[in-house]
């Protein structure tokens, strides 16, 4: 479809879901810019999504004002020059990372900013951890291609970061249940489910080539007693994996300092400077970085980044996903990860399900909503009693009251619902690497790597060092040690023989590696990334006094300055008696 | 390394347990904080000890008395040791940083880990995850052992009696108190708690509400509350935000009991602790349970005498005397009561048995029975009884004797 022909089919649209409301529609190089204002967020959403499903469409970009529609704003940048680099990455998640290392196999200067004082503090660290195989996505599409790539390399760098990576596998089910909503009589509805998704579900697998089986309803019920009786069928993929998605992005953040990168973190891009149509330098709430090159890993903001420089090619409209965490003790009920196959099936929607994690607890969700906020990760009771009703189709006997936590992670997704990674058409040295929704986590190896083949293409020169080392030896976990090892780690640090997390067995030792780490945790909830002090079943009630001591011991700032997790989460007023005395710190 | 009895735990329970069998046997007492006395060194209110001292003791002052005797005692104290693992033949695996990993066997064991307080996850408080949130128990740490102020207007969830003592202590400390939020239609603390620190400080109590939503993205900014029905659901319409930097959840305690379980000791569902009999004694032969790891107590005095009964009891076990003719009897609990402690008679030791029970529903002017196949065993008539106060009936030693099936435990009016 031309540019004219789209234009048409959005008009089309818009007349259909906002008639009579300000909108004006323009299409450049089979991108839809859409601008004016609707009556809701709902309005502005379904606008969207249609026009990304026009065929031949590239992108979306609604600027459609709502009334919710709230305008950030953003803090002031620093004109002075802080440095040079070939590359600059915006965005310490798993996708900046990836990048980050991938480029420091080079000869380049590479510097990643992050907005947060951590790295993986948005999407990366409130997602199911799952490196999906690419069965789950729709064919022909990026994500999918990338997701069956990025999952084959999982193995090999999650040996050399020293990351925990299982393939525990997953049980595709359907039941009683699945066509139940749908229009199609229940025995046809159940014949379906029973020996037809199954064959659609191999066939794909044969097709990407993924190891799967047919699992009798019988072997199911005798391998996941908790599945319910209700169960028709089971395909079994024996390679699906799961990683820790935090320890990941770390791992390859130090790996990429260690080979050179320079990481900086609590630092905000504001603006990008473009000049004859190149990017000249990034404007940060530290300085400038003058650089040719900028990769947007921006997560849930990369429409903004990409505003600044004037490339932008998308809208992201991020869909919530809130998902439940059980103790470990009821999980052990549960061996593998399950999911539930339930039609109609919601779009761009894998519908979650029981997944394990790799310390072991079932997480019951995501579920999915659209939201406007980008900050919003609340959870709310609605979506507390829909997982609840959900995920009781497949394991109605699991017991509900073992939830230790709970948590909602934003998916960055654009209207297209698939990746954007390219190289801006209009200004050149700007990379896009945009709409990371699932299955971003395990893409991104793949994603790095292709991110490379296009810098290649815009010009970069990529010369490899010798000095490049692969390899990055992790921190110690002595709950995981045999009891020899065990016993010579305390026997060289006492600090290991000091448990401080009681749920989880953390050591004090283990804590204070965290904060001597080469990205430091300055924070609690940086602490509890990287050791699982107050993940467990007391969720910090008991360690949290002890952490803070020893965080404040260890880096000289005072007890009641100590944050949960960045800026303004500041843990406390002041001191005791500071109210008393009118000292408060907050 | 061998020994005759371990006690798992150094807080009031573990304190008294250890002393008590250190006058017959050899004893070590392992605690995984850095010193003894549990949680009573930031209980620094007074209340403690009415029973058993006949005064009034702040929590320090009673882990004291306690300390004192222990470290004059031969009792093998080890601090900073933390239990990785029991199993059913009492060999405890624990690790230290003097001594890294330590492998003991004992005739005895004595599980005394006490509680941990319910999470706002445990509630499914729905919301988002800022800081300024604390369970009442670590907020009392936080200011009174390490002198720093979680927040400067609070709203508080729960009425147990933590939360009710937080309540006077964030007064006492200068910030405001909002108000305490109840989901009952009654108090969750003892009546003193409620007068001495709520009603003398006009902090208002809010009976059958609850908090709905909680937000704030970095530091709390507030929350909303709403009444709720009998069935405990929030009224549409009754909503109110409070503007507070700090939640204080007070919403129950659970006993510890990952060690318990982990090494297949009968659990009772009601109490959330082990099953035990009248001394102290688990599903698991040699391995006994006190305090707070078998329910949660209202006073510590309850905690400190029935850890001396397992104390003894254990040290008897340890010297070979144990060995009892088991009868098993089950005590159920009966009519308007929630459960009963012990859940298992043995009828071994000729000894008066302290029954320990809560009720389900308040009453007054009621008849509590103790009786075996419609035979009266023992009566007690109370005035008032309420959920939150534990009630005791005391059954004579030879009352025991001729139990031959179960006995049930009854409260009418």
């Amino acid at each position: 479809m031309n540019d004219r022909k789209l234009a048409r089919k959005a008009a089309s649209i818009v007349r259909k879901h906002a008639r009579d409301k300000p909108v004006h529609i323009r299409v450049e190089d089979r991108v839809v810019y859409l601008e004016g204002a609707v009556s809701s967020y709902e309005e502005y959403v379904r606008i969207g999504r249609e026009a990304g499903r026009l065929k031949g469409v590239r992108g979306v970009v609604s600027r459609l004002s709502f009334p919710e529609k709230m305008e950030r704003k953003r803090p002031v940048g620093k004109k002075e020059c802080i440095g040079e680099a070939d590359v600059v990455i915006v965005g310490g998640g798993v996708v900046g990372c990836s990048i980050a290392r991938e480029l420091s196999r080079y000869r380049l200067r590479v510097i990643l900013v992050e907005r947060a004082e951590d790295v993986a503090c948005g999407t990366s660290k409130a997602n199911n951890a799952m490196v999906h195989t690419g069965i789950g996505e729709k064919m022909g599409t990026l994500k999918q291609k990338l997701c069956v790539k990025g999952h084959q390399m999982y193995k090999k760098i999650t040996d050399e970061l020293q990351v925990p990576y299982e393939q525990q596998g997953l049980y595709i089910i359907t039941t009683r249940d699945s066509f139940a909503k749908t229009k199609i009589p229940g025995f046809l509805g159940n014949f379906i489910a029973k020996h037809i998704v199954p064959l659609i579900i191999l066939r794909r697998a044969k097709k990407l080539g993924l190891p799967m089986k047919r699992v009798s309803r019988k072997e199911l019920l005798e391998n996941e007693p908790q599945v319910t009786e209700r169960a028709l069928a089971a395909v079994y993929s024996p390679t699906y994996g799961i990683t820790c998605p935090y320890l990941f992005t770390i791992a390859l953040a130090e790996n990429a300092l260690a080979n050179g990168v320079e990481v900086m973190l609590d630092t905000e891009v504001v603006d990008i400077t473009v000049k004859d149509g190149t990017v000249s330098s990034v404007v940060t709430t530290r300085g400038t970085i003058d650089t040719s090159f900028v990769i947007n890993a921006a997560g849930l903001y990369a429409d903004e980044i990409a505003d600044m420089a004037g490339a932008r090619e998308y809208t992201i409209h991020p869909k919530k996903g809130a998902t439940l965490l059980f103790d470990r003790e009821a999980s052990a009920l549960i061996n593998r990860s399950l999911s539930i196959l339930l039609f109609p099936r919601t779009e761009h929607y894998k519908g979650g399900g029981l997944m394990k994690t790799i310390d072991g607890n079932l997480q019951w969700g995501p579920t999915m909503r659209e939201v406007f906020d980008p900050t919003d990760t609340s959870v709310t009771a609605e979506e507390i009693q829909a997982i609840f009703a959900r995920y009781s189709l497949l394991a109605p006997r699991f017991p509900k009251n073992a939830v230790i936590a709970y948590f909602s992670g934003l998916r960055a997704a654009t209207f297209t619902e698939d990746f954007f990674i390219e190289a801006s058409r209009r200004v050149k040295g700007f990379i896009h690497v945009a709409g990371i929704q699932s299955p971003g986590l395990a893409a991104a190896p793949a994603i790095a790597e292709m991110v490379l083949d296009i810098l290649r293409g815009e010009g970069l020169e990529l010369e490899r060092k010798t000095a490049f080392n692969p390899y990055r030896k992790g921190p110690p976990v002595i709950r995981h040690l045999s009891p020899a090892e065990r016993e010579r780690a305390i026997a060289e640090n006492p600090l290991y023989g000091k448990i401080v997390c009681r749920c989880e067995e953390v050591t004090e030792g283990e804590i204070v590696d965290a904060i001597r780490a080469p990205i430091p945790a300055r924070s609690v909830d940086a602490i509890k990334r990287r050791t699982r002090a107050g993940m467990g079943r007391c969720q910090g009630g008991f360690c949290l006094p002890r952490v803070v001591r020893i965080l404040s011991r260890e880096t000289g700032i005072p007890a009641e300055k100590i944050v949960k997790n960045g800026r303004d989460s500041h843990l406390f007023v002041g001191k005791a008696k500071c109210l008393l005395e009118g000292e408060c710190e907050n | 390394m061998k020994t005759d009895v371990v006690v798992i735990g150094g807080g009031p329970a573990g304190l008294a347990a250890a002393l008590k069998a250190s006058e017959r046997v050899e004893v070590m007492l392992l605690e995984r904080g850095e010193e003894l006395g549990g949680i009573l060194p930031q209980c620094i209110h007074h209340g403690f000890g009415n029973f058993i001292f006949q005064k009034m003791l702040t929590g320090p002052e009673y882990a004291q008395h306690y300390v004192d005797l222990v470290k004059q005692s031969s009792i093998d104290v080890r601090t900073e040791t933390m239990v990785l693992s029991l199993d059913g033949n009492c060999r405890i695996m624990a690790t230290n940083p003097r001594e890294g990993l330590v492998e003991i066997e004992a005739k005895a064991v004595v599980l005394a880990m006490g509680c941990r307080e319910r999470t706002r996850n445990q509630i499914l408080l729905p919301g988002t995850r800022p800081a300024g949130i604390y369970t009442a128990g670590t907020a009392q740490r936080l200011i009174n052992m390490d002198g720093l102020m979680p927040g400067k207007r609070v709203v508080i969830l729960g009425s147990g009696d933590v939360g009710l003592i937080m309540a006077r202590r964030f007064t006492l400390e200068g910030a405001e108190v909002e108000g305490v939020y109840e989901l009952m239609p009654f108090p969750g603390g003892l009546t003193r708690n409620v007068v001495q620190c709520l009603h003398d400080y006009d902090i208002p109590l809010h009976l059958s509400h609850t908090v709905v939503d909680i937000r704030g993205q970095r530091r709390l900014e507030g929350v909303v509350v709403a009444r709720v029905d009998e069935s405990f659901t929030p009224v549409a319409g009754t909503e109110r935000f409070i503007p507070c930097d700090c939640l204080i959840l007070a919403v129950g305690l659970i006993p510890e009991n990952e060690l318990t379980r982990g090494c297949g000791i009968e659990m009772d569902g009601r109490t959330g602790g082990p099953v035990v009999d009248e001394c102290m004694e688990t599903s698991v032969s040699g391995i006994f349970a006190c305090g707070n790891v078998v329910h949660v107590h209202d006073v510590v005095d309850d905690v400190s005498l029935s850890a001396e009964r397992a104390g003894m009891c254990a040290a008897r076990h340890a010297e070979g005397n144990g060995e009892k003719v088991r009868r098993n009897i089950p005590l159920l609990p009966g009519e308007n009561v929630r459960y009963v402690v012990p859940q298992r008679l043995s009828g071994a030791e000729s000894m008066p048995i302290t029954l320990y029970l809560r009720v389900m529903e308040a009453a007054e002017n009621v008849n509590i029975t103790v009786s075996s196949g419609g035979a009266l065993i023992v009566e007690k008539k109370e005035r008032v009884v309420r959920p939150p106060e534990m009630v005791k009936v005391e059954l004579p030693a030879e009352s025991v004797k001729n139990i031959a099936g179960e006995v049930r435990v009854d409260v009418r009016k």
